[in-house]
């Protein structure tokens, strides 16, 4: 795609790097693409070179500069389509990604349609690589294919992780053909996590089509039960000012924490806290000095950043975050 | 070897015990072995001066960082500490060469940090070699030392402070009330005005003394935290810096991993500190300081084994006036003087956390603290807790006399009177097993004299003043879920035991295998319940879970008895191993088993006839000791009821909006209040404190509790003694307004005083308005 607009804008593009080598000399590099847009025909051949200038390192004779060569690279030959479809490659081939939902949440169940062409030369030894976002699950046996009208004999699938691998097409994809293959995914919980987009890749290398791709873009809505982190941490009798709770360090029952929505927290009796269903995002807690009977908030010695009444923690949905707070006995209250 | 050879050899063995492992625990074995290594230099080495020296360096390169830089010359670390006594004559505050000795220049002497090559002649003077360190004092103008940064760590082993050495010390005030008396101390410690010091005396070394001081002030201003514990004595091996300032750690800081002493480092705490004789945050006039000129805490045993804190008059700290931190093995605490301590911060006198093992606390007394007399947080190991006065506490706090969690605690042969809550109290949570209570005279108890908790109860209220009377156990759950692994309290058969001849047999059920303690009751705070008073006897419980006891009954109260229960004088550990019940009075019992610990006590039985409750209390004179007993009985009789003495007195006064500070109307006021309360002795009175409806309730409950405790402040400063006032705060929930209209709110921002007289005075109240501040 990319390279598409870039070629439209008919650019051109000179690189110049200049550095010196090992030999003392000034090199140069140009990398010249030229592309002529009106004048492009169908199947129109885009000639790529590059070239390097650089200084004799014999040096100049009689004081005169020395003398600079100019090399030409090989030529690249780019075949250019101007009728390409999205997701086609130079080489005939092309893939297209879709869904039968744009938006899900966890717990739908997302079709996706991968329809496979072949405009270049047959692909025999033809292979599709989907890879899903974070939180979408491939279920498994549930890809079918066909080729036209035609469902296909038979095809491998293999799903590792969040990779989607189909080949082994029976019958193969012939030019001109279109394969489709269709498979359904479910949403997990963890899908608030991912961005929803995944990207299909297909190529038969053997056959000498190059790889193509196409992405799809699914919003995953948070839905009703996720989205939420968990908050956890302890209120406890800091002896060495360092802001973590270890061996004879004893925690504090019945201190109270609020959250910046609200809720009110209390410790048990070994000082601990947790609270599940956390609205994920940056979240406030603030320890009631109060509630704490005959302590309060302890210095820290080696992290200026503990040295409040609050904490601020970032909390991905389905995340986990932590909240410590370290006391120590309190006097001169009211001052 | 006559004597000062053996302490010669004896100072030897240890610096060279110190060579070995660096900071000596003084044990038994180490000892032993210090004077085995002494024994052979002494014989085969000539070079002891080397030694000295390269023991000295390893101290000093091992030396904590001192939280306070304090100028001192580059080659002071690599000097020698000396052996020295010096004599501070200067009661100023600084390093230099100059005519005096200052205490900073003393310590740093003995610490080795100040050479003596540094010291002008004057001051080289007042230097003498001696056996072991010594610091004492000859000041001449004023011996009042104002501090105006904290001083240096003490670092040198052995080293005595003696401020019974200034000329002047010695005299006895006679009328406070003390354990032991006191003698007043003559050179007082104290911040310099405008000064923030929160360290009076920092002990980092083994086997130091502090003797015949006055130490007082020593706190430190809250900022976005507090700072690491205040203390006007602090024991530890490596001091944290004061840590809430803006600048937390240099690179002379110590890490986390030096200030925190693991089980395994226990040999690097100061070890056999001793803590004697000294006022602690009262300065020599005895007066009550103004409440931003107190210390916050007394002694800090930080990380400290085998402390000694013995005869101190410790009072008005802001926290507790004994606490411990990480490490307190051994810690031994003894005849002091615990009054009005916790006035604005924690509020048991002596607050127990960390490892504890082998603590005793005896012979103290502690009276009119804001919490508890003694309470544990979550210790490791046990104390015994025994022949202590414990009364009149839990003025600002509900709470129990004496607050136990972790097990195996003793307490036993305590006075624990007056107390708005529970005598003794055990949680469930931590698991509270094995603590035993037994020959403590209890009196006057606002709750039970031994609270079990029940079932897992960890609330705030369980963990300050208990959860009252338990069921019996209805699970073996029960067992693992409260406190002393619920251990039934005994039943008696009947409500009443008839008297035949000179005895009674009282008999009833327990739990099989374990001891009941038949007690008198001394006093009866509710209809069932009744104070366990002087121990009658002791029998055992017989399988099938029945007791029965025989106790002698007669028509008269023993003479001892008489006076125990009016004086409140502790007559359990009289000679009396068998007493007497007199007809009429009432009995409790309570079970001990080794297994599992004490239970809380039965409900009473009456000897003879089951008596009327009436509920009305005893008389009794709220004074934290009561006056010797060569005072005429008849200067305490009841006032009869005939003659009621009418009193008028100001009931409330009240405050600004969102306010808690004592306007000059309510001075005029509160000085009637003072008055009165000086006149009439046996006046005691509650502070209530209130707010009008506006602000959430926590808020207003806060402020409702700054009021009280200010108007209480106030009355302190007048010289009201702490034990007869007690604060309460009631928020928005009392209001006596209808109306939302500013008036109404004005009159509901008030401090109640309702005064109570167990002498029988009559008391108008009355309410007034003249103070009334309009927003």
């Amino acid at each position: 795609m990319l390279c598409r607009m870039n070629m439209r804008r008919q650019l051109r593009r000179t690189l110049r790097t200049s550095c010196l080598i090992a030999l003392g000399v000034l090199l140069s590099l140009s990398i010249n693409v030229l592309v002529g847009a009106p004048s492009i025909a169908q199947n129109a051949i885009i000639p790529n070179d590059a070239s390097i200038q650089y200084d004799s390192p014999e040096g100049g004779v009689d004081g005169e500069p020395p003398e600079r060569i100019n090399q030409l690279s090989n030529s690249v030959i780019y075949r250019f389509q101007p009728d390409a479809t999205a997701g086609e490659n130079n080489q005939g081939l092309g893939i297209v990604k879709s869904a039968n939902k744009s938006a899900a949440e966890p717990g739908d169940v997302v079709i996706y349609t991968l329809l496979i062409s072949t405009s270049g030369a047959d692909a025999p030894t033809l292979q599709v690589v989907d890879t899903l976002p974070v939180g979408v699950e491939y279920v498994p046996d549930s890809a079918v294919a066909s080729i036209g009208e035609n469902d296909l004999t038979s095809f491998t699938v293999s799903a590792t992780n969040r990779v989607v691998t189909f080949n082994a097409f029976v019958p193969s994809l012939l030019q001109g053909q279109q394969l489709i293959i269709r498979y359904a995914t479910t949403v997990s919980p963890d899908g608030v996590r991912g961005d929803g987009i995944n990207t299909a890749v297909a190529s038969d290398i053997e056959a000498g089509l190059g790889s193509v791709s196409d992405t799809f873009r699914l919003t995953i809505r948070p839905g009703i039960l996720s989205d939420c982190g968990t908050i956890l941490g302890r209120v406890f009798s800091d002896t060495n000012f360092d802001g973590h709770q270890q061996p004879g360090e004893p925690g504090i029952p019945n201190a109270v924490i609020f959250m910046d929505s609200g809720n009110r927290i209390i410790t048990d009796p070994d000082g601990l806290f947790s609270m599940a269903n956390v609205i994920a995002g940056n979240r406030v807690g603030a320890l009631d000095i109060s509630s704490l009977n005959g302590y309060t908030l302890a210095p820290n010695l080696f992290r200026v950043e503990d040295n409040s009444q609050s904490r601020l923690v970032h909390l991905e949905a389905g995340g986990l975050a932590r909240m410590n707070f370290a006391v120590t006995p309190t006097f001169g209250e009211g001052e | 070897m006559n004597r000062q050879a053996i302490d010669t050899s004896k100072l030897l063995g240890r610096l060279v015990w110190q060579n070995v492992r660096q900071r000596s625990r003084k044990s038994v074995r180490s000892l032993a072995r210090a004077w085995s290594l002494s024994a052979c230099l002494l014989a085969g080495m000539v070079s002891f001066p080397a030694i000295a020296q390269e023991t000295v360096q390893d101290t000093a390169q091992d030396a904590p960082p001192e939280g306070i830089s304090i100028p001192v010359p580059d080659s002071a670390v690599e000097g020698a500490a000396p052996i020295v006594s010096v004599t501070v004559n200067s009661s100023l505050d600084g390093i230099m060469p100059d005519q005096a000795l200052t205490l900073r220049e003393a310590i740093a002497i003995t610490n080795g940090t100040l050479p003596l090559s540094a010291l002008s002649p004057a001051e080289s003077a007042l230097v003498t070699p001696a056996a072991s360190p010594a610091i004492g004092f000859s000041l001449t103008q004023s011996t009042d030392i104002e501090l105006t940064e904290v001083l240096p760590p003490i670092m040198a082993t052995g080293l005595t402070i003696d401020g019974t050495t200034q000329s002047g010390y010695g005299t006895l005030s006679s009328d406070a009330p003390a354990a032991v008396p006191v003698p007043v101390p003559a050179v007082a410690l104290s911040p310099a005005t405008e000064a923030e010091v929160f360290r009076g005396l920092t002990i980092a070394a083994s086997d130091v003394t502090v003797r015949g001081l006055s130490i007082h002030g020593f706190s430190s201003v809250h900022r976005r935290t507090a700072s690491t514990p205040p203390a006007d004595i602090f024991i530890t091996h490596v001091a944290p810096p004061q840590g809430n300032d803006e600048v937390h750690s240099g690179p002379d800081s110590p890490s986390a991993r030096t200030l925190r002493l693991t089980s395994s480092e226990e040999d690097q705490a100061p070890n056999g500190v001793v803590i004697e004789d000294n006022w602690l945050g009262v300065p020599p006039t005895g007066i009550i300081p103004e409440p931003n000129e107190m210390s916050a805490f007394g002694v800090s045993v930080f990380n400290g084994t085998d402390v000694v804190v013995q005869r101190n008059r410790i009072g008005f700290h802001e926290s507790s006036g004994i606490i411990t931190g990480n490490l307190a093995k051994g810690l031994v605490v003894t005849e002091n003087t615990l009054i009005g301590n916790g006035l604005a911060g924690l509020p048991p006198a002596i607050y127990m956390s960390g490892n504890i093992d082998g603590s005793e606390i005896f012979g103290n007394l502690m009276c009119a603290n804001d919490g508890s007399g003694v309470a544990m947080f979550k210790p490791e190991g046990s104390a015994r807790i025994f022949s202590n006065d414990i009364r009149f506490n839990g003025r600002r706090f509900r709470s129990a006399g004496i607050s136990l969690m972790g097990s195996g605690h003793e307490v036993s042969d305590n006075y624990v009177a007056f107390q708005p809550g529970p005598g003794v109290g055990v949680v469930a949570y931590p698991k509270s097993q094995q603590n035993t209570v037994r020959g403590n005279f209890f009196r006057r108890l606002d709750g039970l004299s031994v609270d079990l908790n029940y079932n897992h109860n960890t609330r705030v209220s369980d963990y300050q003043f208990f959860d009252g009377p338990n069921p019996p156990r209805n699970s073996n759950q029960r067992r693992r879920d409260s406190a002393n692994a619920a251990i039934n309290a005994p039943e008696f058969d009947e409500y009443a035991f008839p008297v035949e001849g000179n005895t009674v047999t009282l008999t009833g059920r327990a739990d099989p295998g374990s001891e009941v303690d038949i007690y008198s009751v001394s006093s009866k705070p509710n209809r069932h319940y009744g104070d366990l008073g002087s121990l009658l006897t002791t029998v055992s419980v017989s399988e099938d879970g029945a007791f029965s006891a025989t106790v002698d009954a007669s028509e008269v109260l023993p003479e001892a008895e008489a006076r125990s229960l009016d004086s409140g004088i502790d007559s359990g550990n009289s000679a009396l191993t068998k007493q007497t019940v007199v007809m009429g009075s009432e009995v409790a019992a309570i079970a001990t088993d080794a297994r599992y610990g004490t239970s809380e006590p039965s409900p009473t039985a009456a000897i003879g006839e089951e008596p009327d409750y009436t509920g009305t209390p005893d008389p009794y004179s709220p004074v934290c000791q009561d006056p010797p007993i060569l005072v005429e009985p008849e200067e305490v009789v009841i006032l009869p009821p005939d003659e009621p003495i009418s009193l008028t007195i100001p009931r409330n006064i009240h405050f600004a909006l969102d306010r808690s500070f004592i306007s000059e109307e309510s001075a005029n006021i509160m000085d009637q209040i003072a008055a009165a309360m000086l006149d009439y002795p046996s006046l005691t009175v509650e502070l209530q404190g209130h707010t009008d409806p506006r602000a959430s309730d926590a808020y207003n409950a806060a402020l409702g509790e700054r009021r009280a405790l200010a108007a209480r402040d106030y009355l302190l400063q007048k010289g009201i003694a702490p034990e007869r006032m007690r604060i309460r705060s009631f928020g928005e929930t009392q209001l006596i307004s209808t109306e939302p209209d500013i008036v109404d709110y004005a009159r509901d921002r008030r401090v109640e005083f309702i005064f109570s007289d167990s002498r029988g005075l009559d008391i108008v109240f009355e309410r007034q308005e003249t103070d009334l501040q309009i927003e």
